[in-house]
């Protein structure tokens, strides 16, 4: 059997026109007694002022890790720069000068290396 | 009912606030609606008010280039441009509306700039402070935001410009752009330059040097460059910040290369080659190549070229150990004797052989005039073999070759190839050139003097590499093994992939007919062509080399007589137990007899002084004694 409309197509336009009435007369709210669902309504702008928040939280966290990246660049700057300094003073011809500046007579060795051996081993 | 009234005003007041609220409200959705949907606004502006999200590419470390101690070869190393806005505060002092005040602020502008270009002729070298400042001047007059004022200065030097008048205020008041790139350095200079190679846009290198074989650093460019990286980058409250919700792909930095250069050694032979040949101004190049006997590990390598564009000083241009094929004369004897020895056809150094006048029988060859000194020297009409190599006779290994190969030169030739002189290998630079053997079945080629004139080192073309690697393996017994120049790839000190020993031929000869070949080469420098390296800390095995390079016009000397002199130095050492081997060739411009250009000359002298050096630095030869 089928089942009896209960509402018509003028329906809508009823609630549309008391919806548009509610609105101008400031108490849709009231009329759509939104009263109960206040929590859910403060909950749901609780977690989009979170979001915002954390939103700005990470804004400002990037903005970190980039002033982080242009230090650490800098510092690998001053890594690369000191183990080339450390690499050109390593140079032998470097050493023997500097020793010569110092007033060591070393010199490059003449012969093969002579290990003493202790205790017979 | 007065009360009444009141409600109602204030009722009345709330509810005209509210319409007008929600009149508004009605408004803003309404123009929300207008500019998602409809509006479309004006490209000018559109730019500036949409977050821009650009690519950047995030550039991997070039890995190293270390030596077999791990010491830096080559790195890379962060170099500073540093470039002027010279329009900065311009429309500034421009807008300021008592011209007096205006006026003393640009001129104080002006004043600070020539102290900083002032300041910066003492930080960089070459700056002409009076022209900067003109410069400055004319390019704040004419708009210019780009000026460069200095190029390629290090960190230090950066942050002294930094420190100078008016750069002291920063980039939005005093117009300072720095900019860092890396290039390449080398801490050892010049040294190994061409095994080491070059990076193609190192804008640190002078353009001259960036040409040729890129060495190391071009053949292993994949592994040392690693795998660019890319981010995007959005701007925000914050300055440009990663964008998390574009991709992002990590950069991988290249890996580092350990080679086996020891470049103590390397300085030594740079040293010692230098010393020889500075002086020598119809020398064109030379080259000198150490290797490890038992590894085939390349220790040091030298490769100095003339080159007129720094005043024809000796620089690393050209890789001549392995780029040039010429005919290698004397040294390629070797080759004769450890093939008849090999075969069988003489039992010993001292079997003899007629004289004959220095006559080659059954050939068309050049009478060896040296053979008829012998003759009359010694009285006799006979040469042992040890003798014929000792003074390195043509005649002598001409005659070995025919006499015994005539039938077969086939045999000589496959024997020759047995010995890795015909064909190239894998080498770890570009360029290794392929030795060239006359093909005795090319008749074209191959005439009734090739058999003869191949025994002592003429019609066939061999690059020092190919002859070095020849007599490693006589050092090493008969075990050839393949030279190498890269120890392993590494990646934060830990190996990657480990290179290493790989042998070419397990047995070239018997370790008997090994042991033969290294008293014939003792007796060249000993007693024979090389009697400089008697002199040497520790006993040379090896053989002197002298051929003639084809003048211009054809021929082995030109209308005057002169001669393009090839001379080269091949062996090995300590002759009783080898550790290395070692190439020296030398290659000049037609010049009239020079015996320092010969084999015995400059080659042997500088063998001696880098054996001289590794036997007294190198830690397995040290000798042990016990404590008394």
């Amino acid at each position: 059997m089928e089942e009896k409309r209960k509402w018509k197509v003028s329906d809508i336009s009823e609630i549309l026109r008391n919806g548009f009435n509610a609105i101008i007369h400031g108490n849709l709210l009231l009329r759509l007694n939104v009263g109960k669902y206040f929590m859910h309504i403060a909950y749901t702008f609780l977690l989009f002022w979170i979001l915002i928040f954390e939103s700005l939280m990470a804004e400002n966290a990037l903005g970190k890790v980039e002033r982080g990246k242009e230090k650490l660049h800098e510092m690998e700057i001053v890594l690369a720069d000191k183990t080339f300094e450390a690499a050109m003073s390593s140079r032998r011809s470097a050493v023997i000068d500097k020793l010569h500046e110092l007033g060591s007579r070393l010199e490059e060795p003449q012969a093969p290396a002579t290990v003493i051996k202790k205790n017979g081993r | 009912m007065e009360d009444r009234n009141k409600k109602d005003r204030i009722g009345l007041v709330l509810y005209v606030f509210y319409l007008a609220m929600l009149v508004m409200a009605v408004c803003v959705a309404g123009k929300i609606v207008y500019f998602q949907l409809i509006w479309h606004p004006e490209p000018k502006i559109a730019g500036p008010l949409t977050p821009s999200v650009v690519k950047r590419t995030i550039e991997p470390v070039r890995g190293n280039i270390l030596d077999c101690n791990g010491r830096l070869l080559a790195m890379s190393y962060p170099v500073y441009d540093i470039r002027m806005d010279c329009t900065v505060r311009k429309n500034e002092f421009a807008l300021i509306k008592d011209p007096e005040k205006s006026r003393m602020k640009e001129s104080e502008w002006l004043r600070k700039s020539e102290l900083m270009a002032e300041g910066l002729s003492h930080l960089v070298p070459g700056t002409d402070a009076a022209k900067l400042s003109r410069q400055i001047a004319a390019g704040r007059k004419d708009g210019r935001k780009y000026l460069q004022i200095a190029k390629g200065v290090d960190r230090k030097t950066m942050l002294a410009i930094k420190e100078l008048p008016l750069f002291n205020e920063g980039a939005n008041r005093g117009g300072i752009i720095v900019e860092p790139r890396n290039i390449r350095k080398y801490p050892y200079g010049r040294i190994a330059r061409r095994t080491i190679g070059f990076v193609r846009d190192n804008k640190g290198l002078p353009e001259e040097e960036i040409k040729g074989n890129p060495g190391l650093e071009g053949r292993y460019d994949a592994l040392l460059h690693g795998t660019d990286g890319r981010e995007y980058l959005r701007v925000s409250d914050r300055g440009r910040v990663r964008n998390y919700d574009s991709a992002y792909v990590r950069a991988i930095d290249g890996n580092d290369l350990r080679t086996t250069i020891n470049i103590d050694f390397q300085s030594a032979a740079d040293k010692a080659l230098r010393a020889q040949i500075d002086s020598e101004k119809t020398l064109n190049a030379a080259c000198l190549v150490l290797m490890e006997v038992k590894t085939g590990a390349i220790r040091a390598m030298v490769n100095l070229s003339r080159d007129p564009s720094r005043g024809g000083s000796f620089e690393e241009i050209s890789n001549h150990a392995i780029g040039r094929r010429y005919e290698p004369g004397s040294i390629f004897k070797t080759v004769t004797l450890l093939s008849v020895l090999s075969d069988g056809y003489i039992k010993s150094l001292d079997e003899t052989i007629p004289t004959n006048h220095g006559v080659v029988k059954d050939t068309k060859m050049r009478q060896d005039v040296h053979i008829l000194d012998w003759e009359r020297e010694h009285k006799t009409h006979e040469i042992s073999i040890r003798d014929g190599f000792k003074i390195s006779s043509n005649y002598v290994f001409g005659t070995l070759a025919v006499q015994n190969y005539a039938k077969r030169p086939k045999q000589y030739v496959e024997k020759v190839y047995s010995y890795g002189l015909g064909d190239n290998f894998d080498f770890d630079l570009e360029g290794l050139l392929t030795p060239s053997i006359p093909n005795p079945a090319n008749k074209e080629v191959w005439s009734n003097t090739t058999l003869g004139t191949m025994g002592f080192g003429y019609a066939t073309e061999e690059t020092p590499l190919h002859m070095l690697t020849f007599y490693n393996a006589i050092a090493g017994k008969g075990r050839m093994v393949k030279p190498y120049l890269v120890e392993s790839i590494e990646k934060n000190g830990n190996v990657v992939d480990r290179r290493g020993t790989s042998v070419l031929n397990a047995s070239i000869c018997t370790r008997a007919v090994a042991d033969t070949m290294t008293r014939a080469l003792l007796s060249v420098t000993e007693e024979g062509t090389a009697k400089v390296l008697r002199k040497a800390r520790c006993k040379i095995a090896g053989k002197t080399g002298t051929s003639f390079g084809i003048v211009a016009g054809g021929g082995y000397s030109d209308v005057s007589g002169r001669k393009k002199y090839q001379g080269t130095f091949v062996g090995y050492f300590p002759a009783e137990d080898p550790q290395y081997s070692v190439i020296c060739a030398v290659f000049s411009d037609p010049s009239y007899t020079n015996y320092r250009f010969q084999g015995g000359g400059i080659p042997a002298a500088t063998v001696k002084e880098l054996a001289d050096y590794v036997y007294a630095n190198d830690p397995r030869f040290r000798k042990e004694a016990d404590k008394k």
